[in-house]
């Protein structure tokens, strides 16, 4: 066998070699079109990340269905309304998705951080103000355990700044395409997303369909060629 | 080279047991809604392990529905095995209700195999004290000896299957035996039903055809033990040690070790490219009273199962030994070890831990609110948004295990009415009622045949100012369970596109428009 003590590998090498765990081994991916709103092209285990506006819980599942791959958790904690078809839509793998009713104020932060133990993310919209003491043990929580706090209602009951929120607007250029008066069905949206936080140098904007016709997040096309683009699609199922 | 004899003592349903039923009741224990255990009664009633939940209710109205708690199995086995601790040191326990021993020093000492079963069975007869049955079998091999302690024989007596008679023992058993699905399955559509028939193939063409998981089944089929001789003996300094100070008296203390200890143990196999399959677990009380019970895993020992495997050895000491003082020291000892390579499913392997904590996280919120507070979701079929998803309490599914159900191919059946992609983002759980004007200020109805009374030109939210409806579509009719006049629903959907921009999927039953679902 090998005489591990003789091979004498080099200090140097050896330093090199040692596992070292960098800062961007602990971003969860997320889809390529928003990654320039990430700091780091991706959300860091550990962070609070709020979305917001128009379409603030699209966006969501499309960052979900990137970040969590085959193998991340969600867990969704008191938002009944959420809309899982089209969050499977996205891509967001319905076996890794697990709901929590809303609990007792008395006891939300409990079942936070109790979630934030094994989910990957844990997604929340709270129904009261958060006091900044919860709010300091749930962000230390989430940092110990790598896990990102996903805030649905764009942090609003936050005490303090997100990581990073993502507001998205519905521009006059932009907005839903495919329904007409009368006739046919909601096909595709353009909307952009500003990206600020703490954790971001300056304001970020970026204009997405979100949803695309196939129900995913996609790139505009051509700026500006939105709204002349055909957007007949036959479609057998509408009336 | 012969397999270790080894004398397995197998009490059959332990976990239905330690829960102290008497056998002629009807009882079972019910893990994510499926069967596990079951007592005899229920047996004899038609309840089988596997089976729903509600299918053995079906079969067995009166029978009585447990949970696991597998800390409670254990704690109650301890006392079995500290009396055969008496007659031989190296007992080794595989799961709550299995234990074997080599049998080569105590068979010589007392006389031969039959004196040993004999002896066992006299001294473990007593603890379970006609709670639960025990089963004995002494063959060549630990597998061999565990499946003797299920033919029929082993019911009353002791088997003792003859030196050297293993393999012939084994091969008229089903290849089911072997306890791996995928591969028995192959097997068996190859042909090959026995395990005599799959340890006559050459070992060449079955590491060839199946690897490793394969070659390990053969050598078990063929009578030697599942890992080759060569095992390395681990270093020394591959156990791990927890001093107490103060010394721990109670199980949550020593539990909070026990979890350090493995995830370190488990760290310095890992980074050495080893698993364990036997790990020794060693205490000492401040008095000097020294405890060492082995177990050992069928495949290797992960950190979480090392963990409950020393809370458990710890809770039965606690609890059974009658230390004199509390546990000043804890040692992991990793007994045995085979290169990690058989188990290159990391991928799968984590992903099974990742489920057991998830499923430990879930209980823990199932426990602050409620069973059917944590839910999970499921595809069913339905025209509207809210009905294409249906929410399942989180404690009957197993969610380490594939769920069909939450696949995107799950419905195949179209359902005329449906609303098409993309589905809405938010669907509300309590649709809310809204009013819906034409251009002229009359509220908009939907006729019998499906037909609008005239355009959406307005929609007003409560106290919300109304908002124009720019753009619109539908109606979508959807006559539901017309044939059932008391579940029967008529309804119709719009989408509206409105001057804020945002668009919304709107309802009308019985006159009423609803806001169902936004697509936020």
């Amino acid at each position: 066998m090998f005489d591990t003590e003789g091979m004498g590998l080099p200090e140097e090498l050896i330093n090199r070699l040692a596992p070292l765990t960098l800062a961007t081994d602990r971003v969860l991916p997320v889809p390529d079109v928003l990654s320039p709103l990430f700091p780091w092209g991706g959300i860091q285990r550990g962070w609070s990340v709020g979305v917001g506006g128009a379409g603030a819980w699209s966006l969501a599942f499309a960052i979900w269905a990137e970040a969590l791959g085959a193998e991340g958790w969600v867990a969704v904690i008191g938002v009944p309304d959420l809309g899982l078809a089209a969050a499977a839509e996205f891509g967001v793998r319905l076996d890794r998705v697990v709901l929590v009713q809303t609990p007792p104020a008395g006891q939300w932060s409990t079942v936070v951080s109790s979630a934030l133990d094994a989910f990957d993310v844990v997604a929340v919209a709270p129904t009261a103000q958060v006091s900044p003491r919860d709010a300091r043990r749930l962000s230390a929580r989430a940092r110990e355990r790598e896990a990102v706090l996903f805030h649905l209602d764009g942090g609003r009951t936050w005490p303090s700044a997100l990581d990073l929120t993502l507001h998205t607007r519905v521009e006059e250029t932009l907005g839903w395409a495919g329904l007409g008066r009368g006739h046919g069905h909601l096909q595709r949206r353009g909307v952009s997303i500003d990206a600020v936080g703490r954790r971001t140098g300056h304001p970020r904007s970026l204009g997405v369909l979100l949803p695309d016709v196939r129900g995913c997040l996609a790139a505009v096309p051509v700026q500006g060629s939105f709204r002349e683009s055909p957007v007949l699609v036959a479609s057998a199922a509408s009336p | 080279m012969t397999a270790t004899r080894t004398l397995t003592l197998w009490c059959p349903d332990w976990p239905v047991v330690s829960w102290g039923i008497p056998l002629d009741e009807p009882a079972a224990v019910v893990v994510a809604n499926r069967v596990i255990a079951c007592s005899p009664a229920a047996r004899g009633e038609g309840v089988a392990v596997g089976q729903r939940r509600r299918e053995a209710q079906g079969r067995c109205p009166d029978v009585a529905v447990l949970d696991r708690d597998p800390d409670r199995e254990a704690r109650l086995f301890e006392p079995l095995v500290m009396t055969l601790e008496t007659l031989t040191p190296l007992v080794e326990v595989t799961i709550p209700g299995r234990v074997s021993f080599p049998t080569r020093g105590p068979s010589r000492f007392f006389g031969g195999d039959h004196a040993l079963c004999r002896l066992v069975a006299d001294s473990v007869l007593p603890v379970l004290d006609g709670r639960g049955q025990a089963r004995i079998a002494v063959a060549d091999g630990g597998f061999a000896s565990r499946l003797a302690t299920r033919t029929l024989e082993a019911r009353t007596t002791p088997v003792v299957v003859p030196v050297g008679a293993s393999a012939g023992f084994l091969a008229e058993l089903p290849v089911g035996t072997l306890d791996r699905p995928q591969l028995s399955d192959v097997l068996e559509r190859l042909g090959l039903r026995t395990l005599g028939s799959f340890a006559a193939l050459s070992p060449r063409d079955v590491l060839g055809r199946f690897g490793r998981e394969g070659q390990q089944a053969h050598r078990l089929a063929a009578g030697e033990d599942e890992h080759p001789p060569d095992l390395r003996r681990p270093a020394p300094d591959l156990s791990v040690t927890w001093e107490f100070d103060p010394p721990a008296e109670r199980i949550d203390t020593c539990a909070f070790a026990a979890k350090a200890l493995a995830d370190e143990l488990h760290h310095h196999l890992d980074a050495n490219g080893l698993a364990c399959t036997r790990v020794a677990i060693e205490a000492r009380t401040e008095t000097g009273e020294h405890l060492l019970r082995l177990w050992r895993h069928e495949g290797a020992l992960s950190a979480a199962a090392l963990a409950e495997r020393a809370r458990w050895q710890l809770d039965g000491w606690l609890h059974q030994a009658k230390l004199t003082s509390g546990v000043a020291r804890l040692t992991l000892i990793p007994d045995e070890v085979v290169p990690a390579v058989g188990k290159q499913l990391g991928f799968w392997g984590g992903r099974a831990e990742r489920a057991d904590d998830i499923t430990r996280v879930v209980a823990r919120l199932q426990g602050l609110l409620g069973p059917d507070a944590v839910m999970v979701p499921e595809w069913r079929g339905g025209r509207a948004p809210s009905e294409q998803i249906a929410l399942i309490p989180a404690g009957v599914v197993d969610l380490g295990e594939e769920r069909q159900a939450t696949g995107r191919g799950w419905v195949r059946e179209p359902w005329p009415g449906q609303i098409p992609a993309p589905s809405p983002a938010k669907v509300l759980f309590e649709p809310e009622p809204i009013e819906v004007l034409d251009p002229v200020g009359r509220s908009v109805v939907v006729s019998g045949r499906g037909e609008l009374s005239g355009e959406p030109a307005l929609v007003s939210r409560g106290r919300v100012r109304p908002r124009s409806v720019q753009a619109w579509a539908g109606p979508w009719p959807a006559d539901e369970r017309w044939w059932d006049p008391a579940t029967q629903r008529r309804r119709a959907r719009l989408q509206v596109l409105l001057d804020d921009g945002t668009a919304h999927l709107i309802t009308v039953e019985g006159g009423v428009w609803y806001l169902e679902a936004t697509y936020g």
